[in-house]
């Protein structure tokens, strides 16, 4: 409080005058001032000494403090002086610290018994400080064009003495700019028993630069206004500052002028408080934010933030992707509103608010080479509000009116989660598929230093297959899908699934176990499962893939499936006649694709010229194995029924007229075979004979 | 002493099976990486050229030096280190997934790390000890 008030209460004190004034001017004045204080400056034992004949008037200063820095045995002379009732005047003067000189000239003129004073100190890189002071409580100064370069050249010494800390900051990141100000200092007087100070400063081409070019700003426009106001508690301070030029990136943002801050406050030995400030930012509608920022060290230590109506298209690409995400800059999409609040106290962040009004977030589809492709994954509009406290569970409630994952759309949900810390528990998520839901039951996360895990249950309750095969673009498909998982687990890079999920289709059933998805939103998304097919419809299969006609049932076993990119590119299928006693017929057409399917010379010459007389054959079992792997299928048929020839039966004929279907192509490239599928369903056109 | 000779034992079978894991393993997801990798490439060889990124001694990109890029264009360059970064993660756990030892994930990411450095071309920044190199 001593030095608040001695700050306050800034004396300059004449305590001794002795001059010998003749009428034709001033032969010899010895002034002894004392102490000048200031906020942050301490000037002691002033003595100014000029007598008639000599060089010029001299300035001693025993100690000058500033801030935390002092100096002692300062010492300005003047070679170019006159003396003239009542001024002293100088031009030219030099100041020197101790021995070295201040690279800068001072012109002056002062009058002693008024204690009015104008100075002009000029620097040699051209900028000019004026310093005037009315003799009673005003002192004004302008800094004109000073090159904040000059800390770091001329200056460097100079800085290093004012701030070792912040001449070593200037200068690791090479800071440039212009800076024109002009500062009032109102002392405390009669009139208003309060010290003031008023700064415009305007700071121009700005630049600086860490040297890992993390932290950066180029042709950099500044200005701000500033007042203050001492009181009791320290300085009352109101200012303006506006960024009008100039872009910045402050890893991992990228900004640009535009931005306006008003802020009010108080600042005292120990502390900034920003007791309310407002910022004008591109597609926010208010932000407001108070600060405490304790002085030594400098630390924030508690700060409120709001935000109100932020336009998430433009705050999402500009500030949340980079942020959070940079590695879905390319994908990720933002719409719709949100608002915000946070909180830190004592360093730590103690709440957060966030409220959505109609967002949108979107995740672009990625393809194999990691373009951008496909409508991927999209949830919105989306509102509601997701409280979290460091110190207690809060309760999240969102609702969702929909969304779509690649072709899939999905109807309006709800999620209700109790955050608490680093842990989120989800309440069940019921997410409507088509006619049936995708539901998360007793989902739980937790954030830890290797990212998201957690585990909870799935449940798909039963939707059509006829809709889903719609939806998809597949050929259509009558049944139902639906899927009980109680045992999901996530961890960084792979979802997995421990339950089965269940299609009833083609009058029989098909069961995936083991299902694990690795890496889901990347270019390596990857679908592991084990599936178990049992008495499918073969009547039905073949009319839906317009493949000919088989009758009878089949089983399949695919162990070790594995979809990349929705595509098979790993299993082992078996695929066999299922047991029991049902008509097995084969059409014309069907041989032919099946042979077609299986390479050259599939189908026994001899048995051309049957194939060709009979629209439909008698046939005793089917069997197809197929080990995919590295883009080859290895292929052979029905189990045990080799042939001495190499060949392997795929359709063992029975009744009349019967025929077999032999391959003897063991291995196969599996795009060609896709695409001979892909041909005969698309094009439904026979295929060539060998 | 038998329990000894027994724990020594199965620390070296351990190390064997762990020093058997193939690197040079190849499944559609891995290849998928790779296609991905291969192609950001084009854009990150340039950036390694200039030294604004370089190799890190824990398998990552690192965007070093940010000055030697445009300032507007140091937030999408931050992103193509991270796309990479994300790519080189779920290779490094794919790799140990398909050698059917998720459990090797942080020794399959050190020791491509050290193939990336090794194999930099001269005049590519790489991080060894801790501080950064010009090979």
């Amino acid at each position: 409080m001593a030095a608040r008030a001695a700050a306050r209460c800034c004396c300059l004190a004449l305590l001794a005058l002795a001059a010998i004034l003749p009428v034709q001017g001033i032969e010899r004045i010895q002034l002894s001032i004392g102490d000048i204080r200031a906020p942050g400056l301490s000037v002691q034992g002033v003595e100014l000494q000029f007598a008639a004949g000599s060089k010029g008037p001299e300035l001693r200063i025993a100690h000058l403090a500033l801030g935390e820095r002092a100096w002692r045995g300062l010492h300005l002379s003047c070679p170019e002086a006159d003396a003239a009732f009542p001024e002293i005047r100088c031009r030219g003067g030099e100041i020197r610290v101790g021995a070295k000189r201040l690279p800068l000239n001072i012109d002056f003129r002062f009058d002693p018994l008024t204690s009015a004073f104008d100075a002009v100190l000029r620097l040699s890189s051209g900028s000019t400080v004026d310093i005037h002071h009315d003799g009673g409580n005003l002192v004004e100064a302008a800094l004109t064009r000073f090159e904040i370069g000059e800390l770091s050249g001329d200056l460097a010494g100079f800085a290093a003495q004012v701030s070792p800390a912040l001449a070593a900051e200037l200068a690791q990141h090479a800071a440039k700019g212009t800076v024109d100000a002009r500062l009032a200092w109102q002392q405390a007087g009669d009139a208003d028993p309060h010290e003031k100070l008023q700064l415009q400063a305007r700071l121009s081409g700005g630049s600086f630069s860490s040297p890992d070019g993390l932290q950066a700003a180029e042709g950099l426009a500044l200005s701000l206004d500033l007042t203050a106001r001492a009181l009791a508690a320290g300085w009352d301070w109101q200012g303006r500052l506006a960024w009008e030029g100039g872009e910045a990136y402050l890893h991992p943002l990228y900004l640009q002028s535009g931005p306006v801050l008003q802020a009010e406050g108080r600042l005292n030995d120990d502390e900034l408080v920003l007791r309310m400030a407002t910022l004008e930012l591109e597609g926010v509608d208010q932000f407001a934010l108070t600060a405490r920022i304790a002085r030594e060290p400098p630390s924030l230590q508690d700060l409120t933030l709001s935000l109100a109506g932020g336009d998430l298209a433009i705050l999402g690409p500009h500030w949340i992707t980079p942020a959070l995400a940079p590695a879905l800059a390319d994908r990720l999409r933002f719409a719709g509103h949100a608002g915000a609040g946070a909180e830190i106290r004592n360093g730590q962040l103690f709440s957060l608010d966030l409220v959505f009004d109609g967002a949108g977030l979107s995740l672009a589809g990625v393809d194999e080479g990691g373009e951008v492709r496909g409508r991927g994954l999209a949830f919105g509009p989306l509102s509601g509000h997701l409280p979290w406290s460091a110190t207690a569970p809060t309760r999240a409630s969102l609702q969702l009116e929909g969304g779509h994952w690649e072709a899939l759309s999905l109807g309006a949900f709800d999620v209700d989660a109790l955050l608490d810390g680093g842990q989120v528990a989800f309440g069940q998520i019921r997410i409507p598929l088509l006619d049936g839901a995708l539901v998360l039951d007793g989902l739980a996360l937790e954030h830890g230093a290797e990212g998201w895990r957690g585990q909870g249950g799935v449940v798909v309750e039963p939707l059509s297959m006829a809709l889903l095969t719609q939806a998809l673009g597949w050929p259509s498909m009558s049944g139902i899908l639906s899927a009980s998982m109680p045992g999901m687990r996530v961890s960084t890079g792979e979802i997995s699934l421990d339950g089965a999920l269940v299609v009833s289709v083609f009058d029989g059933y098909l069961q995936a176990t083991g299902l694990r998805v690795s890496e889901p939103f990347g270019v390596a998304s990857n679908l592991r499962a084990d599936i178990e097919a049992r008495h499918l419809d073969l009547a039905q299969l073949t009319d839906t893939f317009s493949f000919g006609s088989i009758s009878g049932y089949v089983d399949a076993d695919v162990k070790g499936l594995e979809l990349a990119g929705w595509r098979p590119v790993a299993f082992d299928l078996r695929l066999a006649s299922s047991p029991g006693s049902y008509r097995r017929r084969i059409s014309q057409r069907a041989v032919q694709n099946i042979g077609a399917l299986g390479g050259g010379g599939a189908i026994a010459a001899l048995q051309r010229g049957v194939l060709s007389v009979f629209d439909t054959f008698g046939y005793r079992e089917l069997g197809f194995h197929c080990v995919l792997a590295n883009g080859i299928c290895e292929m052979s048929g029905i189990a045990g029924r080799e042939r001495p020839d190499g060949g392997f039966p795929i359709v063992r004929g029975g009744g009349i007229p019967a025929l077999d279907v032999i391959g003897y192509n063991r291995r196969v490239d599996w795009q060609e075979l896709v695409d001979r599928i892909q041909r005969v369903i698309e094009n439904n056109v026979a295929p060539e004979l060998h | 002493m038998r329990w000894l000779t027994a724990g020594l034992l199965s620390w070296m079978m351990a190390f064997a099976v762990q020093a058997q894991g193939n690197l040079e393993i190849d499944t559609p997801a891995i290849s998928a990486l790779k296609a991905s990798m291969k192609q950001r490439h084009a854009q990150l060889r340039p950036l390694y050229v200039s030294g604004a990124i370089g190799l890190a001694a824990d398998g990552s990109v690192a965007l070093r030096d940010a000055s030697a890029v445009p300032l507007a264009q140091r937030g999408s360059v931050n992103a193509l280190v991270a796309a990479e970064n994300a790519d080189r993660s779920a290779l490094y756990r794919e790799v140990a997934r398909a050698n059917q030892h998720p459990e090797w994930e942080a020794d399959v990411r050190s020791t491509f790390a050290q193939r990336w450095i090794d194999r930099a071309p001269a005049g590519w920044w790489v991080q060894r000890g801790g501080t950064w190199v010009k090979k």
